[in-house]
């Protein structure tokens, strides 16, 4: 495959949440729990792909104006994002209830942060749709999708690990779905589960992420 | 604050630094050696009236405190720790906690005060939030709970502060008339005997001849024999540190003064409301002894880092700070009120300091003013 690469940079270079600092508000605010953090990726990355995916398959039957940025691409986008959001939305409260009441009005915001990702991922990508274009479609906005699920799960670690002693994953046989971290769990530092911890950790992934771009930077200098 | 890089062999003939712009002698080490000697006096009489807990607490806060400066900045290439502020942070932070409290309370507010208020921002004269109270209100927020593990005076009487025994006084729904302290004392509060013996001895030789009477209770407010934070407690032992500070024009009397008065007047008109006592009767003098509020006005609203910097600026902060920690005491729920307030009021310091620079007359565009 010629041209631009299918990699987009979206899971270390172009983090989206890190880096680029955008989705934040899902970051801070459904990052206090591990099990949080990976249902709000795994929406989004689901919602981003089909979303990628039906755009593409549009420009394929050439609409008149797709692909081209004209109004009916950004209209298209909305509905699709709006859709597939809603029915991430509706199965998760059927058949999880528990999780979709953890995600809260977040849920539906995945349609918010699936435009922007969308736009991010699909920078450039005007040449005539073809097998080709829709797998380097693909592979970028899954690279977003995968950047902003390492950073919420990197955050989520850290918030649920310091501010509550546990990390809550799924319920597998025996095991309940909770670890307790011995010693921090008799008296976590609750600080860090407010939305002002989320925001706190948000500052120094960002942090990180540049330091570690400026290591490298010098690196290669 | 104007501190000479170290590297800079002569003092550079423009020397640009964030603020505050304090020029003289006084260089900002022994500025803040001199804030931590003042506080001294009401922190050993914290060790004093609880023992070795509350010096336990004041060396793990102050330690701790010490060590995150010495890592941060050797991770810098900087050693700051000998301009003694992270020990006036330690110091203010062990100062503010209850005797009881963990160790690890006192530990984790220094390490969050030192590494994530000050040093993350840049270090100190970059940080736009007082360390110490970032870091203790790090701490109410976490473990709220150990922070009122208050000890008894000398091992003996209540081992509930006066203002939190006022609350659940309130809470029971039977207020009871007369002043605060009256209420307290309705409720069984355990006053010293020594506080006893002193009053009873003032209303039988001085106030009946005048047809009036102390409550008990007042002796110990005004010395500090209460349950309490370990440096918050002892009222006139704080105000000889501040005196000093004032006198050598290190703080501003001004700054203090208003943030007690508007404290004092919203908490006398309004403070009864709440407690279903009607108006003007906040029962102003006893909560202006409790809590933090005196060691909070004169030591660190007054931090020349964290607050505006001309006098006016300072004073809009000062009246704002003492509405804002009449409602965080009077309806809020965490703490005394006076950390959350002063944060408040560092958050919004440099929005006053846009408002209140001098303006520089005549000054066309382009030129700074």
């Amino acid at each position: 495959m010629n041209g631009p690469s299918t990699r987009s940079g979206g899971l270390f270079r172009n983090n989206p949440v890190a880096v680029m600092l955008v989705g934040l508000c899902p970051a801070a605010a459904v990052t206090g729990r591990v099990i949080d953090a990976l249902w709000m990726s795994a929406g989004l990355i689901l919602v981003l792909l089909l979303t990628r995916l039906s755009l593409e398959i549009l420009k394929a039957f050439s609409f008149p104006g797709s692909g081209t940025g004209h109004m009916t691409d950004w209209l298209s986008l909305l509905f699709l994002a709006s859709c597939f959001t809603a029915s991430f939305e509706l199965v998760l409260g059927a058949f999880a209830p528990d999780e979709s009441a953890g995600l809260g009005i977040y849920a539906p915001l995945i349609a918010v942060n699936c435009i922007v990702l969308d736009r991010l991922a699909g920078r450039g990508s005007q040449e005539p749709a073809g097998p080709g274009e829709i797998g380097r479609s693909l592979g970028q906005a899954s690279g977003l999708g995968a950047g902003f699920a390492l950073s919420l799960i990197v955050i989520s670690l850290i918030r649920e690990t310091l501010g509550s002693g546990t990390i809550t994953l799924f319920p597998i046989g025996s095991f309940g779905g909770t670890i307790a971290v011995g010693g921090i769990s008799l008296a976590p530092a609750r600080a860090l589960v407010y939305a002002g911890g989320g925001l706190l950790c948000l500052g120094y992934l960002a942090g990180a992420a540049r330091l570690v771009r400026r290591v490298k930077g010098a690196e290669r200098a | 604050m104007a501190e000479p890089h170290p590297d800079v062999a002569s003092p550079p003939a423009l020397a640009v630094s964030p603020a505050p712009h304090l020029r003289g002698l006084v260089s900002s080490a022994r500025l803040n050696w001199s804030v931590a000697c003042c506080l001294l006096p009401a922190a050993a009489w914290g060790v004093f009236l609880f023992g070795l807990p509350a010096l336990r607490v004041l060396g793990m806060a102050a330690g701790v405190s010490l060590l995150a400066e010495l890592i941060t900045s050797l991770a810098w290439g900087r050693i700051t720790v000998r301009d003694g502020s992270a020990m006036v942070t330690g110091l203010l932070v062990g100062m503010l906690m209850p005797p009881g409290v963990p160790l690890y309370v006192p530990a984790a507010a220094s390490a969050f005060g030192i590494m994530v208020v000050k040093q993350s921002f840049g270090g100190l004269g970059r940080n736009w939030m007082n360390p110490a109270l970032g870091g203790v209100v790090f701490a109410l927020f976490s473990w709220s709970d150990s922070m009122s593990r208050w000890l008894p005076v000398r091992g003996a009487g209540s081992a509930v502060a006066p203002l939190a025994a006022l609350r659940d006084a309130f809470a029971g729904g039977k207020a009871g008339s007369g002043g605060l302290l009256a209420v307290l004392g309705a409720h069984g509060y355990p006053w010293s005997a020594t506080d006893g013996r002193v009053v009873t001895w003032v209303n039988d030789h001085v106030l009946s001849l005048l047809g009036a009477s102390l409550p008990r209770g007042v002796f110990d407010m005004l010395v500090g024999t209460v349950p309490g934070g370990i440096g918050e407690i002892s009222v006139p032992l704080l105000l000889i540190g501040a005196a000093y500070l004032i006198v050598r024009r290190v703080i501003r009397w001004q700054v203090p003064v208003t943030y007690l008065v508007t404290f004092c007047v919203a908490a006398q008109l309004f403070g009864g409301l709440p407690m279903g006592r009607g108006w003007l009767a906040g029962g102003v003098l006893f909560q202006l002894f409790s809590g933090s509020l005196v060691l909070g006005a004169f030591f660190m609203a007054t931090d020349p880092v964290t607050s505006p910097l001309t006098l006016r600026g300072n004073l809009i902060l000062a009246a704002s700070l003492g509405v804002l920690t009449f409602f965080l005491r009077y309806f809020g729920t965490l703490g005394d009120g006076v950390p959350l307030a002063i944060l408040l009021g560092n958050a919004v310091a440099p929005l006053i300091d846009r408002f209140t620079q001098p303006r520089v007359r005549s000054a066309g565009k382009g030129v700074i003013g």
